[in-house]
């Protein structure tokens, strides 16, 4: 029966604030308009450009042609070789007038020298098409010039080796991984606090509006505290859902289909690699929930406290700095994530969330770490519960003043 | 009688804040089906009453019990309240904000929608179904307020000043609707400082002040006990018989004449000589105390500090 009711405030909590503007706004356009972005490029980049890919090849020195062939195939070019004659490039115009190839590319001793080529099209390529064939030709030439002088051209082009050698026994720091502990960690930051904060605001508004009354003759405080938070986490695990549901289509077949069709794109392909692994997304999620309870539930005893705003965002406070501290350790921890200030800062179940999340991206946290954490963070969840949940039930039908500090604690020891 | 008798009863009960005592001692018995009106002047106790019988306050002595019960138990289900500051989800539209009070007071989601479309209509609030509580006027969201507290078709409906923000019309449906429930066996406490609709209404009232009870009665049995011993007579011809031994003295009033009777004169017996005599009467009227002035002479007496007067020795000074 009591479960009904807390059911009851978990659904109205949910689909109240799903169906706000601002929610839908927020969960649904976002990824739209990511959508958008890719994609109206790709359909208008689809329209007519087919013929275009045909690209014929005039090769005067006689050796660049099969060095610079496989690189134009790999950025999408359909690639052709015409034999240098006197009326070679009139009949090459015409093939384009006639729409059966999109360009023709003239290779001469300028190319070997100085990387000069000429482009023949009926309108000017994109500068991004310009490019891709630009470095092509340039890399086809370089090459060719230095393996005639007895160098490992293909190495030199990549861009060389740098074999390096850590004493420390860290965790190789790529920066995909830097780019998603960081990412992440923010991520955390603004969810955290944004839900935490409007299980704060509703409880305030029920207070201030005198609806909390009628609810509280129906069911228990602490059921009604327990359904906001569940509600408001709920939404707050939609919202994710939806995001990560669309990173994840938009990534792997959106991108695909964009750098289908423009190769010169290809690079984008590396945006897969970034993409966090399912286990690193469920230990995102998990940090959530486990830092969303613990938060909410201070945030939640706060409001029951205070009368308005005002209050509020004063008594908050020491609330929030909990969430920001960690936030001020970001780089000492994403420095070194298996530090002792890393480790000593990602056990304390407040700052665990972020924390501890920077270390599992960076693949610094052995097991029991993260399980510890947890572990912690359960245990901390119990003991928020109990004393916001009695400071809530005695809060919420309190009028007038904020209650001081001696007081808030026989709020506890008698409720 | 048997404890369950009574849908409410309190057994000296007490309550403070702080240093101020609000309620203090407070016996009160609401027994099953009737209409209870607990009266008393601002600041003498009622809401917090009410509120130690919803369980939203707990008393720091004495109990409180529901239909003989622990209130816990039947508080969710078999009571409406209508608290004293009124307050509904702004941001719900109204049909919505009906069925969840009706589903966390135990009934099921088609039933209560079912349920708020009758009452909506009832109140005349039936294209309002699907607008937003905020967008409705003052008086229409208490309606909405008012349907979310017997939505679920209590047994005991607890009203705080129900009537207070409503105009006369409303005034009057509302009245309507707590003498249905009341034709249909539910009991109901409501308090009030509106003497006009506690009079209509009540079979008994309890008046409070200063924290206290000072008054405990049926209203027919306080009014007959209160008779303040005038008549008003209005007559034609002869009026010698007036005077007699049941009659203390005469006043002329425009018109008429008031008679004070001694203490526990027969008016009969003077009206039985005024019709001897052949006199043409007009008016033989009993003077009944209104409530307003049993509350003002209690309350009023009990502010100037002479606490817990007992009834049968009050007298006069009503006008």
């Amino acid at each position: 029966m009591m479960g009904h009711n807390v059911w009851a405030v978990i659904r109205r909590e949910y689909l109240q604030r799903v169906r706000s503007k601002w929610f839908i706004i927020a969960t649904v356009a976002g990824p739209i308009l990511m959508a958008a972005l890719m994609f109206v490029p790709v359909y208008f980049a689809a329209q007519g450009e087919r013929g275009e890919r045909v690209l014929a090849v005039v090769d005067q020195t006689d050796v660049l042609y099969e060095r610079l062939a496989p690189r134009l195939e790999a950025a999408g070019y359909d690639v052709s070789q015409e034999a240098y004659s006197e009326n070679v490039f009139a009949a090459l115009t015409q093939r384009i007038e006639d729409g059966e190839i999109g360009v023709f590319l003239v290779l001469d001793e300028g190319t070997m020298s100085a990387g000069q080529a000429r482009l023949v099209a009926k309108q000017r390529p994109s500068s991004l098409r310009s490019l891709s064939i630009r470095q092509a030709v340039v890399a086809s030439a370089l090459e060719q010039q230095l393996e005639s002088a007895g160098v490992d051209a293909v190495s030199m082009l990549q861009g060389g080796a740098l074999e390096v050698e850590v004493l420390s026994a860290g965790p190789r720091d790529r920066p995909a991984q830097l780019g998603v502990s960081f990412i992440g960690a923010m991520f955390l930051y603004m969810v955290i606090l944004l839900y935490s904060v409007s299980v704060m605001r509703a409880t305030l508004e029920e207070k201030t509006t005198r609806v909390v009354e009628v609810i509280v003759s129906a069911m228990k405080p602490w059921h009604l505290m327990l359904g906001k938070i569940l509600g408001v986490g709920a939404v707050g695990l939609t919202q994710m859902a939806v995001w990560a549901a669309s990173a994840v289509v938009l990534v792997s077949a959106g991108l695909p289909a964009l750098i289908a069709s423009r190769p010169e794109l290809a690079q984008l392909s590396e945006l897969q690699a970034v993409l966090p692994g399912v286990k690193l997304v469920l230990l995102f999620l998990g940090f959530f929930v486990f830092g969303f309870f613990m938060f909410s539930g201070l945030y939640a005893a706060v409001g029951a406290m205070c009368s308005t705003d005002e209050e509020a965002q004063q008594a908050q406070f020491p609330v929030t700095m909990f969430v920001i501290v960690p936030m001020m350790f970001l780089t000492p921890v994403l420095n070194d994530p298996s530090g002792s200030l890393a480790v000593g800062l990602s056990l304390f179940p407040l700052f665990t969330p972020i924390i501890m999340w920077i270390r599992v991206a960076s693949e610094a946290a052995p097991l029991w770490q993260i399980g510890l954490s947890f572990l912690l963070m359960g245990l901390t969840i119990v003991a928020i519960a109990w004393v916001a949940g009695r400071i809530y039930k005695v809060g919420i039908l309190m009028a007038g003043k904020r209650p001081t500090l001696p007081e808030l604690l026989r709020w506890v020891r008698e409720a | 009688m048997n404890d369950s008798g009574f849908a409410v009863r309190l057994s000296r009960v007490t309550k403070s804040f702080g240093k101020h005592t609000a309620v203090s001692e407070l016996d009160l018995e609401v027994p099953r089906g009737t209409i209870y009106g607990l009266l008393g002047p601002n600041g003498s106790g009622k809401t917090t009453t009410i509120r130690m019988i919803m369980g939203i306050l707990n008393p720091d002595q004495g109990k409180v019990s529901l239909f003989g019960a622990d209130p816990d138990e039947t508080r969710r289900t078999k009571v409406g309240y209508l608290p004293e500051e009124r307050g509904i989800y702004k941001k719900m539209n109204v049909l919505e904000v009906l069925v969840f009070l009706a589903e966390i007071r135990g009934v099921k989601r088609p039933e209560g929608r079912a349920r708020a479309g009758k009452w909506l209509e009832r109140l005349g609030l039936s294209g309002w179904t699907d607008k937003k509580v905020e967008d409705l006027s003052k008086g229409m969201q208490q309606k909405v307020q008012f349907i979310g507290t017997v939505i679920h078709e209590p047994e005991l409906l607890i009203l705080d000043e129900p009537f207070s923000g409503l105009d006369p019309i409303n005034q009057d449906v509302l009245e309507e609707i707590v003498r249905d429930f009341h034709g249909r066996g539910t009991t109901i406490l409501f308090s009030t400082h509106l003497m006009d609709q506690a009079e209509r209404l009540c079979e008994r009232v309890c008046l409070i002040s200063k924290a206290r009870k000072i008054l405990d009665a049926e209203l027919s049995e306080l009014k007959a006990a209160e008779r303040t011993g005038v008549v008003a007579v209005e007559c034609e011809g002869s009026d010698g018989w007036l005077s007699g031994p049941e009659v203390d003295h005469i006043e002329a009033v425009n018109g008429g004449f008031k008679l004070m009777l001694r203490d526990g004169a027969d008016p009969q017996a003077i009206l039985r000589r005024g019709v001897a005599s052949g006199a043409t009467i007009l008016k033989f009227d009993l003077v009944e105390p209104r409530l307003h002035e049993i509350f003002v002479r209690h309350a009023g007496a009990d502010a100037a500090g002479d606490a817990g007067l007992p009834l049968a020795t009050t007298h006069g000074g009503v006008r």
